[in-house]
């Protein structure tokens, strides 16, 4: 799923001064595993931003709606009867949802209330971390499940560089380490008694389906009505 | 058969409790929840024993009388237990099946029918009296209830205090009853109890400390008992918490306990342990040092008994984190120290040097001993006692005593802590429905359920009932302004007072209002939900109003008590209080009490002395059991074992309980089996088996579970266990003598802790002194020449086993404590093994040759591991399972319908196991007896379309309940659901809500509150 986190709640507070009618807009997909921004947060944040505006003897609107999901049209046409009442709306859905909401409603000024951060998993409760960078051309095939791209730090296709120690990556995060994806590719790959596969070599990969061709899009035919 | 035989035979389904502390209200619960009468006769004015004079409870350290009040107020709503204080039983004659109990009532000189409870009385009463209950420290009045939350909740005279009734004149209480409750002609009455069994649970008395006159108690005003300092340190107590010295009420710094007064003492006090004296005091030294972080905490010991489950985790906490100093020594004088009231106490330190060293305060750790009255008690009842007075019981079968249907339990039947206590209280009650389980129904009484009215689409209409609860808020709180306020508030149709709301006349008075009014929803404005919801949700209920439409606004505790100097104040926030609850019984919707039928057959897993003695608990009760046993024969651990301690043969009592057990015609034993499956909840489980060595699939459906699963003896890596024949563990030893005497062993050593009280395993395992003790005693007996050399930590002989201690002492049996940082060590030698050690006292290292060494090896848990996840139950770091509550629910698994007993639950003895599986079985008949359980209203309900199955609710639930369905979205069965509500907080979809406490229904109530402040 998409991992988002929460904003830090003075930065949305910048977004909204002098606003005097506010939705507060959730989604109930991706954010509201990640708990970030799911129907509990809409209302979390909503009540904070009602004290604060209350604390400064402001006297703000703050609505609550939290949509099926936010990338969507149908869901979004869900609020197009209202959306005109509010000069702001704080979407709590992902980086797609809040420029889908302002794809849609051009007069609206949007905002974001989380940072989206990646593609991962929940690895417990509290703990998500990354697995895919959508490149859009999956080689999990041939590292044995194990993705260079989203787990190098260098996404290298034949890996390991020189900077791999003890399993251990050289870049670090803070002061905590990285394990090396590549030695977890050929570790898995020993385990799975197929490592005469890191034998071949990974040609050259078509990387125009990565996020440095532009924007992309999925066309299907067989689906377009 | 002639009408008198055919009387006699009549098994009667009442049983008479005699003794109504701690462990005599679990078995009055029990047993009233299983279906039976109980009659509670209690020799004070209230039950409640020694438990409620506790401020808090090791290991956890929870509030005493907040964990034993809601069982008290269990035992007083239950229609079917009768409570019979200030009583005493004169005779008793009949048998088993049938007694006919004489009962003599001492006068209370108050109506307690017409009581309410108001304390009133005891206000103006004029005569201070010594209080009993805080152990002198303070006073009470003449006309007392013995502490605030007692039961009966009334009063009584205390004749020869009272002025009235000593010199004529007063009848103060009289003048300003307002319920008319005083009887001045009260007098001795007799009633006779017609019950099928009698359990006893009278408890012990506390040794005087007055008797050690050197210790100072009653000379020196800073010497206190151990019970004193328990009050010193509650916040109800005399210095409301503040710890203080009695004499000069300066705060003392330096406080030393002085063990083990009163007990290991056969010169001047009791031979045995009190079992109970180094856990409270350890527990006291920690509360002390967090009340006042100043306090330094001296523990004078000869061993530190931390036996029980956890407990020395709980001392060594003591030491690493509240710095309690340990000092092994007696202490031989206690001076007081001229013009401070400090004390010096005079010990001798390991080395024998003399030390004197002050302190600020001395708190002496009295142990129990039987009541004055022991042996006229058991004469009256029959029964016989053994040499030190406590009732003579089989370790085997532990409760019963000499004469049948007369059972003995709590520390009555010897020292013990509050758990096992509890434990026993369960156990006996389940001899006792054993005994009677046909006459099971027989005496209770049957509720009819009334027609409840359909109020779903009338709007609400609200009657609001403020109470003065006597004084306790009409002395501060201006009620006629709070009812005015409730008239002026939506929905209120009604708004009236009451003197008493909980009294039986108000509340016959707020049903005929109800009716009057045509009132659909109700809000008591009083005191605590806790304690008096219950009761007016009956009440409205038996007006066909649905009980959940009910709210209450706690205008006592959190009003009129704590804004006591301010009226005014006081005024205006019970006007609000009530706002709030108008509010939210507005929003309230009736709720249904789903009813599910009970499957009446048990599932025991372990086919131990434990599981097969539960198993026979319940088949004796005539309910089917399934045994699951992993191996191919019954009998566990036992199968290895000789004799206990008391020499009683393990061997014929295993065959004879084997025997039962497989000829039952009751009992299915599955051996070979394992369980593979199990679902469902109390009540109606499903488990899923694999039996026999043709692996077929078994599904069983059964109502509770009863988990025994074992335990067994650590294999020693320690010292050349397995690599030398003359190395071998307790069990092994007891078993070569058994087989090839004692005639080879010249010089034998045993070293103590061996698996236990390490870092791998923190615990202590419980038996292993005892067994050191008894094949020490059997060597010796046998040979009387063999040198017998015991290396321990503390020797934790606790109870009547002391009694062994000292005979080992006295037939020459050598004991040397070792200090677990520098240990024995030994090495093989030519036929034996050469152990060297330190000895404490003279600082040298022994050296002594063994034919023998045995290793006192501790007890580790079957492996569960599987099982903890295929039940999901919770286990502890060693492999234990772990009780739903340490003191009051110790045989009680947190999923409900799940019991356990034996050693799954924490090393013990047979005896112990035997007591835990009675016990197992009376808790799990209070399901069984019954054809439907009625399930609470109060559960989380899922909305699906809003579930996001992210899966948080199936992780946060500490139940385990929630899971995500074949649709894909969470479902929570509300047969299992605790109703905690921690899902429904977590739910990032807000797709969870608990009933009754649905968003809408809190948030209206918090706007109500605070309507015009915000």
């Amino acid at each position: 799923m998409i991992v988002a986190d929460k904003k830090p709640i003075e930065e949305i507070i910048e977004y909204l001064k002098g606003k005097q009618n506010i939705l507060i807009l959730g989604c109930n997909e991706c954010v509201t595993v990640c708990e970030a921004g799911g129907k509990k947060e809409v209302g979390v944040l909503a009540s904070a931003l009602r004290m604060y505006f209350q604390n400064q003897g402001e006297d703000v609107k703050i609505d609550e709606v939290t949509l099926e999901r936010q990338c969507d049209h149908e869901y979004l046409e869900e609020i197009r009867d209202r959306v005109d009442q509010y000069d702001a709306v704080v979407s709590l859905a992902c980086g797609v949802g809040v420029q889908f909401m302002a794809e849609k409603y051009h007069s609206t000024h949007i905002y974001p209330g989380v940072n989206t951060c990646f593609l991962g998993a929940t690895e417990e409760r509290g703990l998500w971390t990354e697995r895919c960078q959508a490149c859009g051309q999956c080689i999990l095939a041939t590292t044995g499940g194990i993705c260079p791209v989203s787990r190098c730090a260098k996404r290298l296709l034949n890996g390991p560089c020189g900077g791999s120690t003890t399993g251990k990556c050289e870049v670090k995060k803070g002061d905590e380490e990285i394990d090396c994806g590549w030695q977890l590719i050929v570790d898995r790959l020993q385990a799975l008694d197929r490592l005469d596969e890191y034998e071949t070599l990974c040609p050259v990969k078509d990387w125009s389906t990565d996020r440095a061709g532009g924007p992309r899009k999925v066309i299907r035919e067989d689906l377009k009505q | 058969m002639s009408g008198l035989e055919s009387n006699q035979t009549t098994i009667r389904g009442s049983v008479m409790i005699a003794g109504g502390g701690v462990g005599g209200m679990q078995a009055a619960i029990d047993l009233a929840d299983s279906g039976f009468k109980v009659h509670m006769v209690q020799k004070d004015s209230s039950i409640g024993g020694t438990m409620v004079m506790l401020d808090k409870t090791f290991p956890t350290g929870d509030c005493s009388m907040c964990m034993i009040s809601p069982k008290m107020v269990e035992v007083g709503r239950h229609p079917d237990i009768k409570l019979h204080t200030l009583a005493e039983v004169v005779s008793i004659d009949g048998g088993p099946g049938n007694y006919r109990v004489r009962v003599k009532l001492q006068p209370r000189y108050v109506d307690a029918e017409k009581c309410t409870g108001c304390g009133i009385c005891e206000e103006k009463c004029p005569k201070k009296v010594t209080s009993e209950y805080e152990q002198g420290l303070t006073v009470r009045k003449a006309i007392y209830s013995l502490y605030p939350q007692a039961l009966p909740n009334t009063r009584a005279i205390d004749r020869d205090n009272c002025i009235y009734f000593q010199k004529g004149k007063c009848k103060a209480c009289e003048k300003f009853c307002p319920s008319d409750a005083i009887i001045w002609d009260d007098s001795e009455q007799d009633i006779e109890l017609n019950v099928g069994a009698v359990i006893l649970s009278p408890g012990l008395e506390r040794y005087d400390a007055g008797m050690r006159q050197e210790l100072g108690y009653g000379r020196w005003p800073n010497v206190v008992s151990s019970i004193q300092f328990e009050r010193i340190l509650s916040a109800s107590g005399p210095f409301m918490g503040e710890v203080m010295r009695p004499g000069d009420h300066k705060h003392p710094e330096k406080i030393a306990w002085i063990q083990c007064v009163g007990s290991r003492d056969s010169h001047n006090a009791n031979p045995w342990c009190s079992s109970v004296c180094c856990m409270y005091t350890t527990k006291q030294a920690v509360i002390a040092k967090e009340h006042d972080a100043s306090i330094q905490p001296t523990i004078f010991y000869m061993d530190i008994r931390a036996f029980g489950k956890d407990f020395d985790k709980y001392v060594n906490r003591a030491k690493e984190e509240y710095a309690v100093r340990y000092q092994r020594a007696m202490i031989s004088t206690v001076r007081e120290e001229p013009g401070t009231g400090n004390l010096i106490l005079r010990y001798a330190e390991p080395d024998g040097k003399l030390v004197d060293e002050t302190f600020d305060m001395v708190v002496l750790s009295i142990g129990f001993q039987p009541h004055k009255e022991a042996v006229a008690f058991a004469k009256t009842f029959g029964i016989e006692l053994n040499e030190h007075r406590f009732p003579k019981t089989d370790p085997f079968v532990p409760v019963e005593t000499t004469r049948p249907g007369i059972y003995a339990t709590g520390i009555y039947q010897g020292p013990k802590d509050i758990p096992e206590t509890v434990m026993q209280g369960s156990a006996v009650a389940g001899r006792a429905m054993a005994l009677l389980s046909e006459a099971r129904g027989s005496e209770t009484t049957v509720i009819e359920p009334p027609a409840i009215k359909d109020v779903k689409d009338e709007e609400p209409r609200i009657g609001v009932f403020v109470c003065h609860c006597g004084i306790n808020i009409a002395s501060v709180v201006d009620i006629e302004t709070v009812v005015n306020h409730a008239k002026t508030l939506p929905h209120v149709v009604y708004a009236g007072n009451n003197l008493f709301t909980c009294a039986q006349d108000s509340q016959e008075q707020m049903k005929a209002i109800i009716k009057e009014h045509g009132i659909n929803r109700v809000v008591v404005a009083a005191c605590s939900p806790k304690t008096h919801e219950a009761i007016f949700m009956d009440t409205i209920e038996e007006c066909g109003v649905n009980k959940y439409l009910f709210e209450m606004a706690n205008i006592r505790n959190q009003d009129s008590w704590v804004h006591s100097a301010t009226p005014e104040v006081a005024t205006a926030k019970a006007g609000e209080l009530v706002q709030g609850a108008v509010a939210r019984a507005a929003s309230l919707s009736p709720l249904d009490e789903k009813k599910i039928p009970v499957i009446q057959r048990g599932l025991v897993i372990g086919g131990g002395v434990a599981g097969m003695n539960a198993a026979l608990g319940l088949a004796d009760q005539g309910f089917e059991v399934v045994l699951v046993e992993k191996e191919a024969d019954l009998g566990g651990l036992a199968t290895r074992l000789t004799a206990t301690i008391e020499g009683a043969d393990i061997k014929t009592y295993l065959n004879d309980l084997i025997e039962k057990v497989a000829g039952h015609p009751k009992i299915q034993v599955l051996t070979d089996a394992l369980v593979t499956g199990f679902t469902g909840f109390k009540g109606n489980f499903t488990t899923e088996v694999i039996v026999g060595t043709g692996m077929y699939e078994r599904k069983i459906e059964h109502g509770v579970v009863i988990l025994a699963t074992g335990a067994n003896e650590y294999v020693p890596t320690e010292y050349l266990y397995g690599q030398n024949q003359n190395v071998m563990t307790q069990i092994e030893l007891a078993e070569r003598i058994e087989q090839s005497g004692a005639e080879d062993l010249n010089q034998v050593v045993m070293i103590q802790c061996i698996g236990s009280r390490n870092e791998g395993n923190p615990n202590c395992s419980r038996v292993c002194c005892q067994s050191a003790v008894k094949n020490a005693l059997r060597i010796k007996k046998l040979r009387p020449e063999a040198n017998v050399y015991i290396l321990y930590r503390d020797m934790r002989t606790y109870g009547l086993m002391e009694d062994y201690y000292m005979e080992a002492r006295g037939l020459g049996i050598l004991f040397f404590p070792y200090d677990p940082d520098n240990p024995p060590a030994a090495e093989s030698a030519e036929n034996g093994v050469v152990v060297s050690f330190q000895d404490q006292m003279t600082g040298r290292q022994l050296k002594v040759r063994a034919d023998v060494l045995a290793l006192s090896a501790g007890m580790t848990p079957e492996d569960t591991e599987e099982l903890a996840n295929i039940l999901k139950l919770a286990r502890n770091a060693e492999g234990f399972f772990v009780e739903a509550h340490v003191k009051l629910r110790p045989v009680d698994m947190a999923t409900e319908g799940i019991f356990i007993c034996g050693t799954a639950h924490s090393p013990k003895l047979i005896s112990e196991s035997v007591s835990q599986a009675l016990a197992a079985a009376s808790r799990a008949t209070t399901i069984l007896s019954k054809t439907q359980l009625t399930l609470s209203a109060v559960t989380a309900e899922v909305e699906q379309d809003r579930c996001a199955s992210c899966l948080i609710c199936v992780r946060s639930c500490p139940y385990g309940v929630p899971r995500i369905n074949e649709d894909g979205v969470s479902e929570i069965d509300a047969a299992l659901c605790h109703g905690c509500g921690i899902c429904a907080c977590e739910c990032p979809a807000k797709a969870i809500e608990l009933n009754w406490y649905k968003d809408d229904q809190i948030i209206c109530k918090i706007d109500a509150l605070l309507e015009g402040a915000v």
